[in-house]
């Protein structure tokens, strides 16, 4: 599968590092070069440096060919905006989002952008850790 | 009508001082505390410190029952969750979005944002406006006979000239 990743960070480039393995074809974006220096060694993706919020952008990491584009940067509004311009401009098949705010989360979910959020998951996994 | 301002700018700041000039109740969201202070200070109480693209701020000030939201902050990315949230969580009947970025226009219209206003695309209007895309055409050479008749006593009968 073709998958754009957008935001390089600790999350972005081990996305990309695990999804690689698995013999997708990968394109990560992030707004500063010094970011990609988390991709792991071997990688044999492309690393693109540009705003993922402008289509223009997009379009050279091929957002046109992609099955699965991926939003991780830190801001939750620019992970949802890059989601709905891939899945309303160019519409890519599947679209994720990483959305830290739970109730911004549960709304982008019923405006059909696979949203999760970090905040929420990681609540429970300390709530269910302390349970066991 | 009550109208929720997001963004406490400049855009912000003239916005909300022109609406309650026009008799309107206006709020604004703000999330820098200077910001804040000044505007309460000159306006009276009428600007909430927070975040307007998070439900929970936009709840405690009433969007529920606003008539208008308008999204003026400088990020586009934050306006478009401003008026995505008003709409979909608090069914605002209109919602305004100041745009940076032109090519963002299609996409908020597509997501239901009823207006977009981007500074870019007005000066780009008022441009084409002024400057013609032709340039100058010659129609005629005017002739320099005549020309300072104008306040004559006598001026030439029509006759005269041709």
């Amino acid at each position: 599968m073709r998958i754009v990743i957008m935001g390089c960070g600790r999350v972005g480039a081990q996305i990309a590092g695990l999804l690689e393995g698995e013999d997708h074809d990968i394109t990560i974006l992030d707004i500063d070069a010094y970011s990609f220096r988390r991709l792991p060694p071997d990688f044999n993706g492309t690393a693109l440096l540009g705003n993922g919020i402008d289509e223009d952008v997009l379009k050279r990491a091929g957002i046109e060919e992609a099955d699965v584009f991926v939003a991780m940067t830190q801001g939750d509004n620019r992970n949802v905006m890059a989601a709905q311009i891939a899945k309303h401009i160019f519409n890519v098949p599947r679209v994720i989002s990483r959305i830290y705010d739970p109730l911004r989360q549960e709304l982008y979910d019923t405006l059909g952008i696979e949203a999760f959020s970090p905040t929420t998951i990681f609540a429970e996994l300390v709530r269910d850790k302390l349970k066991s | 009508m009550y109208i929720i301002i997001v963004g406490g700018g400049r855009v912000g700041y003239y916005l909300a001082r022109a609406l309650l000039n026009e008799g309107h109740e206006i709020l604004i969201v703000e999330q820098n505390a200077h910001f804040c202070d000044t505007i309460n200070e000159e306006m009276g109480s009428i600007c909430v410190r927070g975040d307007g693209c998070e439900a929970a701020t936009l709840s405690e000030v009433g969007t529920g029952r606003a008539d208008m939201l308008v999204a003026v902050t400088g990020d586009d990315a934050d306006n478009m969750v401003a008026c995505q949230v008003a709409k979909h969580k608090f069914n605002v009947p209109r919602t305004i979005a100041r745009i940076r970025n032109p090519k963002n226009e299609m996409l908020f219209k597509k997501l239901g944002i009823d207006v977009t206003v981007s500074a870019t695309n007005i000066i780009m209007e008022a441009i084409e406006k002024e400057v013609p895309t032709h340039p100058l055409t010659h129609l005629l050479t005017r002739s320099d006979n005549g020309a300072g008749n104008c306040g004559d006593k006598n001026p030439p009968r029509l006759k005269d000239h041709w």
